[in-house]
């Protein structure tokens, strides 16, 4: 009997931005081309030791890590964070090594499988 | 010796305390009803005040009274007031009456507590500050709970508090007799548990001195039992002095690895380093007494050992990575495949066994085996009854007869030793030996020295085989290395013949009993390990292209028995015998490093947990192999311990039940399978490889490896030396 | 005549070769030129016993006046720690007398020889723990 009652339920969830997906849309991409235009100077005046186009394909790199999501306010979310990021780059509020925390080269990976463990001496 | 004396000198009351434990099967005697501070509760006649007040978990304070001793009564703390009684009683040696109403919190008490205390302390030094029982002393605690809150002592510019000279007895032992308040606990240990009568006191009164008479050692494979028995700091412990105090240690519950009983130790450690190991009590295997192998011999855990993979570069060892170690490794036993063999020592756990056991057999090789020998005809090792102590070590206490067998379980198992002179002491237990004459702590009567009297008591022409018939509960303990002997086979088929005759119409009590020597042995057998290692050298034009050795330091393969380009894999924790003859060397871990699974003598298998990390780049040994086996290209199927001992259960599933004792059976069969084997019998007479106390120390790569236990051995070489040395005395 | 002379500076080229022949010829002054990047005159005031020689020449300033030159074997390797104690105080104006004019200089026979600042050398000192090891590794047996 319920079964019958029971309608499918849409649930109306607040936006965070944007409210459809074209409006998402847009705004990931302006956030990426106003990285891709500030990258030069923040290469320039954080002495990055990249070139800028290592920084560009750095740049596509962190936003295809992203290309599958449809969530409209996770999207929204990641671009106010990336807003939030592009803004503390251009006022050097982030340091080059605050910046090259991007690149990750100093970052070790934890040993996941038995030998790696076993050789780096790990329980 | 004690025996008669003890029986006739200890008070009615007491001796039917100590029988009460056995008196099950009598008629049981009307419980009686007695008041604990007005706690109600019935006990069987014969109890004493201390016992019926821990009934109802009232705990009176002692200094000389202890469970495991007999009863003293000289340190007069329990005095506890009886109702209508004038005078505070003992409560450790007076037994109930009936109706009585015991005080133990009354005016009368306490005062009586606090009397006792003075006097105690008007005679101790108050140097807790550098006494080494500082935080675990019972005059401590005790006086900080049941002493008076003044002191009444005036005397500053005084006659002095007593002082003793010092005492010598030996490397293990540190004496500050002036801190001794005289609770005869060492004494009575020496006399009763270890049955060497050589402390005792001189002197009366203020006079009275606790020692050994003469300058001399206390020699007793048990001696380190004093220090924990003593409830001040006059018998400490030589090793751990001025070490750490008990609240600055991590305690880890292990298992002890150096003799196949193993004994419940707890390891101390601090900073990544093991400082004492003290026993864990635990009635059926070792009360709580520990050997003094297993309590010193953990100075050899830092001394000698492994610490980085070597490969031998130039004809010289060297040390390298684990990655060139393990692909040195790998190669040599892809290439030798088939043709490989292993060795593994007594300190190896069955993680480890079933790792290396997996290992090998897909490379395709078959030949693993343990480096303690057993022969090979008939059932051999496949049938469990005949390798393990089936009787179990609880079981010496309700034997009536035992016959050993070329064993000395003195130094080969010092607990089961003092278990049988327990029972020899309480349970009139009779003890009959086969083998050369040996100071075992008691009596014994000599049967023979040879195989010719297990052949007259399998034909039951010896006259002793007639008192074994008449035993209700005999058992037969067989020492394992008599089985390393050519007719290895032939005794034990006897003894398991003797056995099964005795077994008859016993309702389940099993007669026969091996005692193993090292603590892998019981495990490796279980998982199926050979036990003949000597016979890949017999394979003639075919010897093995790799040896790997794992623990294996006893040399029963030496590099002069191989070729040249046999290539020997050496994994331990020790640089011994077996890492000297090695081309490549895996550091592994100890038994305090590792959690690793142990089963002794009685099939009971228990676990090690981890106390210190393993040093440098050693790692856990089952975890080499499993590295290994990757690198090889035969992987493994577990990655974790878990996965490691659900392998363990499919192949042996008691060795994961652990505080079990998993009983063997099928004794009928292994006997009839090895009759053919029993006409074999050799003319040799039996002989022990542990003899005396010198012996006894040093046993294994650890304890080879220990300053403790080496000066140990310099200390009873010194002794002999001495006039006052009797040679029957150790 | 000399004042023309000095209007010319036929007298600097005067002065010039002066130096030059108080420092032992023209290729001595140009090795002395490698070696510490100036070329002085000055009175040789002593040699101490490493062989450093030491000048004065009070025509210059205050803390140019007082010069060593260091002993030939050091060549470039030369630093300041190569001056021993007692030269120093003579170096650093803490007192006019040279060390063997000085009557009051301590002489005892405890007294160390100077040793030049090791560090970065194979000399250098190295601190090490004191402490027992934890755990002693098995050294394998020499064949």
């Amino acid at each position: 009997m319920t079964s019958k009652l029971a309608k499918p339920v849409v649930r109306q969830v607040k936006p965070l931005l944007s409210l459809d997906k074209e409006e998402a849309r847009k705004r990931a991409l302006n956030l990426y081309k106003a990285w891709y235009r500030q990258i030069p100077y923040i290469v320039r005046d954080s002495y990055l030791p990249k070139s800028v186009e290592q920084c560009r394909a750095k740049l596509r790199e962190e936003f295809e890590k992203h290309r599958n999501l449809t969530d409209i306010r996770v999207i929204d979310m990641l671009v106010i964070k990336g807003q939030m990021e592009l803004k503390s780059c251009a006022n050097k509020w982030s340091q080059s090594c605050h910046i090259m925390n991007f690149f990750k080269e100093s970052y070790e990976q934890k040993p996941k499988d038995f030998l790696s463990k076993f050789m780096d001496g790990r329980p | 010796m004690l025996r008669t004396p003890l029986h006739r000198a200890l008070l009615p009351c007491v001796r039917e305390a100590l029988s009460v434990s056995r008196a099950s099967a009598s008629t049981a005697p009307e419980k009686i009803e007695v008041f604990i501070d007005d706690k109600r509760v019935l006990v069987e006649p014969g109890t004493t005040v201390l016992q019926a007040a821990a009934l109802v978990g009232v705990e009176i304070p002692r200094f000389c009274y202890h469970e495991r001793l007999a009863v003293a009564g000289n340190c007069r703390m329990c005095l506890v007031e009886v109702e209508k009684s004038p005078k505070p009683v003992a409560a450790c040696a007076m037994p109930v009456m009936k109706g009585w109403r015991v005080k133990t919190n009354s005016e009368m008490t306490k005062k009586a507590r606090e009397g006792v205390m003075e006097f105690l302390l008007v005679n101790h030094p108050l140097d807790c500050p550098i006494c080494d029982q500082g935080g675990e002393c019972d005059l401590q605690d005790q006086s900080m709970a049941f002493g008076s809150d003044r002191s009444r002592f005036t005397d500053i510019d005084h006659s002095g508090k007593r002082a003793v000279e010092d005492k010598d007895i030996g490397p293990l032992v540190k004496t500050i007799m002036t801190r001794c308040i005289h609770c005869t606990r060492c004494i009575r240990f020496a006399s009763e548990v270890a049955g060497i009568d050589d402390l005792g006191t001189t002197g009366r009164g203020n006079d009275m001195q606790v020692g050994t008479y003469v300058e001399k050692m206390f020699l007793s494979e048990l001696s380190g039992n004093i220090i924990d028995l003593c409830p001040v700091g006059a018998l400490t412990s030589k090793p751990y002095s001025f070490t750490a105090r008990p609240w600055e240690t991590r305690k880890t519950e292990s298992v002890d690895v150096h003799d196949a009983i193993g004994s419940n130790i707890v390891v101390s450690t601090r900073t990544g380093e093991v400082l004492r190991i003290l026993p864990r009590v635990n009635e059926e295997v070792n009360e709580e007494w520990l050997s003094d192998k297993s309590r010193f011999a953990y100075d050899g855990l830092r001394r000698q050992r492994l610490i980085s993979p070597m490969l031998k570069v130039g004809g010289q060892l060297a040390p390298v990575d684990w990655e060139d170690a393990l692909v040195s490794c790998a190669r040599a036993l892809v290439e030798a495949g088939p043709h490989s063999a292993a060795i593994v020592g007594g300190l190896a756990d069955a993680e480890s066994l079933i790792a290396l056991k997996d290992l090998f057999n897909r490379l395709g090789s078959e030949q693993l085996f343990t480096e303690e020998q057993f022969p090979v005809d008939g059932a051999a090792t496949d049938l469990r009854s005949s390798y393990i102590l089936n009787n179990k070590i609880t079981g010496v206490e309700e034997a009536d007869l035992i016959l050993l067998v070329g064993t000395n379980p003195r130094f080969e198992a010092p607990l089961l030793n003092a278990r049988i002179r327990k029972s020899y002491v309480h349970n009139e237990l009779d003890i009959a030996l086969i083998g050369p004459q040996l100071n075992l702590t008691y009596d014994y009567t000599h049967v023979g020295e040879g195989p010719d009297v297990l052949k007259q008591l399998v034909s039951e022409s010896h006259p002793f085989a007639r008192k074994l018939k008449a035993a209700k509960k005999p058992m037969i303990i067989l020492g394992a290395q008599q089985l390393k002997r050519p007719d290895g086979a032939a005794i034990l088929a006897s003894v398991q013949q003797i056995s099964q005759k005795l077994g008859k119409n016993k309702d389940g009590w099993k007669v026969l009993n091996v005692l193993q020597q090292t603590a892998s042995q019981v495990a490796a057998l279980d998982l199926g390990y050979k036990t003949n290692a000597r016979s890949i050298l017999e394979n003639g034009s075919n010897p093995p292209k790799v040896l790997f050795l794992l623990g294996a330091d006893e040399g029963v393969i030496q590099r002069s028995d191989l070729p040249a380009s046999t290539y020997v894999i050496y994994q331990g924790h020790h640089g011994d015998v077996g890492a000297s003859m090695a081309d490549a060397v895996l550091p592994g871990a100890t038994y305090t490093e590792k959690q690793g699974t142990y089963v002794n003598t009685e099939g009971r298998a228990q676990q090690t947990l981890v106390a210190v990390t393993p040093p440098g780049m050693a790692r856990e040994d089952w975890k080499i192999i499993r590295a290994l086996s990757e690198v090889s290209g035969y992987k493994l199927d577990f990655d974790t311990l878990a996965e490691v001992r659900l392998r363990l259960e499919q192949v042996a599933p008691n060795l994961v039940k652990y505080d079990e004792v998993e009983e063997a059976n099928f004794f009928k069969e292994a006997s009839e399978l090895n009759k053919d084997a029993s006409a074999k019998l050799g003319n040799e007479s039996f002989d022990v490889k542990l003899k005396n106390l010198e012996d006894f120390y040093m046993t294994n790569s650890i304890s080879r490896a220990s300053e403790t236990m080496a000066k140990c051995v310099q200390a009873v070489m010194k002794q002999k030396q001495s006039k006052y040395y009797e040679a029957q005395s150790a | 005549m000399s004042s023309l002379m000095k209007f010319i500076g036929v007298d600097k080229i005067q002065k010039a070769i002066q130096i030059f022949q108080e420092n032992g010829g023209l290729k001595a002054s140009l090795i002395k030129m490698l070696r510490n990047d100036e070329l002085k005159s000055g009175t040789l005031v002593g040699v101490d016993k490493y062989g450093n020689r030491y000048y004065e020449n009070n025509a210059y300033f205050v803390g140019r006046n007082r010069w060593i030159e260091y002993a030939d074997h050091y060549w470039l390797d030369y630093n300041a720690s190569q001056i021993p104690a007692e030269w120093y105080g003579w170096m650093h104006y803490k007192t006019d007398l040279i060390p063997t004019k000085d009557p009051n200089r301590p002489h005892h026979r405890w007294m160390l020889d100077h040793t030049e600042n090791m560090t970065g050398t194979s000399g250098q000192y190295t601190p090490y723990s004191t402490n027992r090891p934890k755990i002693e590794a098995w050294i394998p047996p020499k064949k």
